[in-house]
């Protein structure tokens, strides 16, 4: 790959009188300002927390989940105990390891601000970081990274060929995938460049911000699995210069029949989590410690198995927070019980816990995003949801 | 010269065009266009060579018996870790044989607008090959259900939608049953292969969710999950031919066509149900029809499919007079898609806009093969380029279909997988397009920027100049 130096940096944004509003206007100096990094993992499709997460000790636990109850701990693919009531799906086994490190918090009975349970304005709730469905068109990340000292140009990096809800904004923010297509020459580039210099700025900004991201890219040929992208997501926060903040999907969540089969797609996607929390862990080597990574979906699954062996659109699910600088080893819950009496609309689990109040302390307490800016530019509707403390492992 | 109109028409209408299509689009845009709204009389040929529906199925019901054969000499346990993959390894071929279909006949169909309808009501009501089970239906879904319709009555879509095994299949319908049904008291016998996955014993409420807020009235119609279970409840039953062995399936259902919606009274919830006030009474499958009925002719359902339409072909933020013009004919003529489109057409404003859509790969690729002739794509390059662009044909996430706003394009890493592509076709087609800049002037001609002009003259190669082209803002967006 062709090496992006300064000196063509200053080519690239010289070609146009573009530069005073092209992203690269904020370049001054690296991102060493802050040591933080912070890793969202979105969800799609809905986790059936009560699956990820089975509170096996509640007493109606069994019954409430008739035909998709995990066996106790100690018998064939049991629940992997946390504590009395929680344990982990037996497929999460080394986020189990993460939690006796205590760099695991899992989180449950937890909701954004939306019950509705349609799949895409839940997301859109869960990443405009407002209480209403397409209320905001920028996502709370983006938001947050307008607090934080200008570095040099990138705070933020999506994995992911798209651009999703949550990374939109004015912060300047990058986004890299695998390729299995050549490399473009640096000329051509340039050349494509002047011509989005003079007639396209969005074209222009977004090719900016994609050689920023290759000038730092390592392994382009990993592949595109779930712990391949974690595995790069890591390269690109280990960087000293890289960006601060980085965002990975994953989908097919969304379990409406047969989800208890092994190696089904749940089994699949949770196990694939496991492999790439530590995935992400290695690549991050040294800065494991000063990460903290969210794993959040845009709701909860109904607690009683349907029709079809699977669950349907529910409410209050599962949520986890973990890395070197997470405060865990215990479950975050208010726990509101699976008897029938206490489930939302007598179907879901009830949510107890707003995950704007997670992601309030995560950025607070970790990526020190002022208070005054959290409340009034991160989530502007959320009078009343204080940040949850304790979150982050004091140093 | 070849006018900003004439460009319009091939780009924000159809698929680009070749510069000898550019000189006959440049007589009449307009027309062009609308010449090109009526049905059609037979299917394109790649897409005529195509499995039939039927045999969609069969190949289904020949895996699954393969399946059960090798499950009786492999451990068990070693079989489950793989019944999904088996599946799509077997299925695959299929799907890659479609994709190329529906590119072939994009690239080289005389309609292309007719075509580019096809794509954004096959977007609307998808049926996405990512979830494994339904990864060789989307063909025949948009085969059978859309592509009949696409000028025609919305209503007439909806049914032909719902009730095709594709969309049954993906969205869980075949699995849903009555809790008070008869099967749902004495549940039938099932084949042994199907043993690894248990028997479905109540509803499922994926589709009828999904029609509410994804296919009719819009999420704030103001409906409510009372009205999301009633609905499921109606439409349990609504089911396919499942036949056991394939053999006695293509003797018992031959001259039945493509076909296969099958009422199964047993698995029908009896009783009457209320959705969005308005309740209907116990019966068949003519409860469920009823309430298609009601959606495709409610009010909310014109307002949220000419939001769509318009900001598919003009502007990821419709002008809001263009949006009410469309739902208005919409309910003036009981959903007629033709009219719809057809009063689109004749709007000023699509003919106004600047072209701020940027295209989507498939059809950015499309455009491409179009416009240059080539390069010539095998179907593994073909997948291959659309999957790094992040579009696999058939294959959005969920059940909303791909996004049609730039925000979500528009990103770093799409630009930069395009402009790679761009460089590698260049290269593939300097041979057969010598001159650039030429090509350029008779494809775009008044629509080309003076820096495009300019750094596809000043080119250091043909390849070089067309990877220029390609990359442009002007063959980028529409």
């Amino acid at each position: 790959m062709a090496a992006f130096n300064r000196r063509t940096f200053v080519k690239l944004v010289g070609a146009s009188a573009a530069v005073a509003t092209a992203p690269s206007a904020r370049i001054a100096f690296a991102n060493a300002a802050i040591d933080a990094r912070l890793l969202v993992v979105v969800l799609r499709g809905g986790m059936d927390g009560l699956a990820a997460v089975p509170a096996y000790g509640d007493p109606q636990y069994v019954t409430a989940r008739a035909g998709i109850a995990l066996p106790p701990p100690g018998e064939a693919g049991g629940v992997l105990p946390l504590d009395g009531t929680f344990g982990l799906n037996p497929s999460l086994t080394e986020f189990a390891a993460l939690y006796a490190q205590g760099a695991l918090l899992p989180i449950h009975a937890a909701c954004v601000p939306y019950h509705g349970r349609s799949h895409f304005e839940a997301q859109n709730v869960l990443e405009n970081g407002s209480a209403v469905p397409y209320f905001l068109k920028s996502g709370w990340m983006n938001r947050a990274l307008t607090a934080l000292p200008a570095g040099n140009g990138d705070l933020g990096i999506t994995i992911a060929q798209t651009m999703p809800v949550i990374m939109r904004g004015d912060a300047p923010v990058t986004s890299w995938y695998p390729s299995v297509l050549p490399q473009p020459d640096t000329d051509t580039l340039e050349r494509i460049a002047a011509i989005y210099a003079a007639a396209d700025t969005k074209l222009h900004t977004a090719l900016v911000h994609a050689r920023n991201a290759h000038a730092m890219a390592t392994d382009s040929q990993d592949g595109a699995q779930f712990p391949s992208l974690m595995r790069a997501a890591g390269g690109f926060l280990a960087n000293a210069t890289g960006p601060r903040v980085a965002l990975i999907e994953s989908s097919g969540w969304d379990t409406h029949a047969n989800q208890s089969l092994t190696y089904g797609a749940l089994d699949r996607n949770l196990r694939a989590l496991d492999a790439g929390a530590i995935a992400l862990r290695n690549a991050l080597g040294a800065q494991w410690q000063h990460t903290v990574v969210l794993v959040m979906t845009e709701f909860g699954r109904t607690v009683a198995m349907n029709g079809t062996s699977g669950t349907d659109h529910g409410t209050g699910g599962a949520a986890f927070l973990f890395g070197g600088a997470v405060a865990g080893g215990r479950v975050l819950a208010d726990w509101p019980g699976l008897a029938s009496g206490n489930l939302l609309d007598r179907r879901d689990l009830k949510p107890t816990i707003d995950l704007r109040g997670v992601m309030k302390g995560v950025l607070a307490d970790h990526l020190h995003v002022p208070d005054g800016h959290i409340e009034t530019i991160v989530f502007p509707d959320s009078t009343g949801i204080r940040p949850v403390p304790d979150l982050i492992r004091a140093v | 010269m070849i006018t900003q109109q004439a460009v319009i028409a091939a780009q924000r209408f159809g698929f680009g065009a070749t510069p000898a299509e550019m000189v006959q689009i440049n007589a009449d845009p307009r027309g062009w266009v609308k010449a090109q709204l009526a049905a059609e009389t037979a299917l394109p040929k790649p897409l005529a060579a195509l499995p039939s529906t039927m045999d969609d199925q069969l190949a289904f019901f020949r895996w699954l018996s393969q399946y059960g054969n090798q499950a009786k000499s492999a451990e068990a346990s070693a079989m489950a870790t793989s019944v999904e993959q088996s599946y799509v390894r077997a299925l695959y071929p299929r799907y890659q044989r479609a994709v190329q279909a529906r590119f072939d006949t994009a690239v080289t169909t005389p309609t292309p607008v007719f075509e580019r309808l096809v794509h954004f009501w096959s977007n609307h009501f998808v049926v996405s090959g990512v979830k494994p089970i339904a990864i060789a239906l989307p063909p025949s879904f948009e085969r059978d259900a859309i592509r009949p319709y696409v000028t025609g009555k919305f209503s007439d879509m909806l049914h032909a939608v719902v009730k095709h095994p594709a969309m049954l299949i993906y969205l869980d319908n075949t699995q849903s049953i009555g809790a008070h049904s008869k099967w749902a008291k004495n549940p039938p016998r099932r084949p042994r292969q199907l043993a690894a996955f248990p028997a479905p014993t109540g509803l499922n409420e994926n589709l009828a969710r999904e029609i509410l807020e994804l296919h009719t009235v819009g999420v704030d119609a103001g409906y409510d999950q009372t009205d999301v279970t009633s609905f499921a409840n109606i439409i349990t039953g609504w089911q396919m031919i499942t036949p056991r062995q394939p053999a006695r399936f293509a003797a018992l259902y031959v001259g039945v066509g493509d076909d296969l919606f099958y009422f199964n009274a047993a698995a029908h919830e009896p009783g009457a149900q209320t959705v969005m006030r308005k309740t209907y009474p116990a019966g068949g499958v003519e409860q469920g029809e009823a309430v298609l009925n009601d959606l495709a002719r409610h009010r909310a359902t014109a307002t949220f499919l000419a939001t769509k339409l318009a900001r598919h072909f003009v502007a990821d933020e419709p002008p809001g007079e263009l949006v009410e013009r469309l739902a208005t004919v919409f309910r003036d003529t009981d959903g007629d898609l033709g009219a719809v489109t057809l009063a689109l057409v004749d709007s000023p404003q699509p003919w106004a806009q600047p072209q701020s859509k940027l295209k989507q790969p498939e059809e950015f690729l499309i455009s491409a093969v179009r416009t240059f002739g080539g390069p010539q794509l095998a179907p593994r390059q073909l997948l291959a380029s659309l999957n790094e662009m992040g579009q696999r044909p058939y294959m959005p996430l969920g059940p909303d279909g791909w996004a049609d706003q730039q925000d979500y394009w528009l990103s770093p890493d799409g630009i930069y997988k395009r402009i790679e592509w761009a460089q590698l076709a260049g290269r593939g087609l300097a041979g057969s397009i010598p001159e650039p800049d030429q090509f350029a002037d008779a494809v775009f001609g008044d629509a080309l920027s003076a820096a495009t002009r300019t750094a596809i003259a000043r080119a250091e190669s043909p390849a070089q100049g067309i990877a220029l082209l390609l990359a442009a803002p002007e063959f980028m967006r529409r």
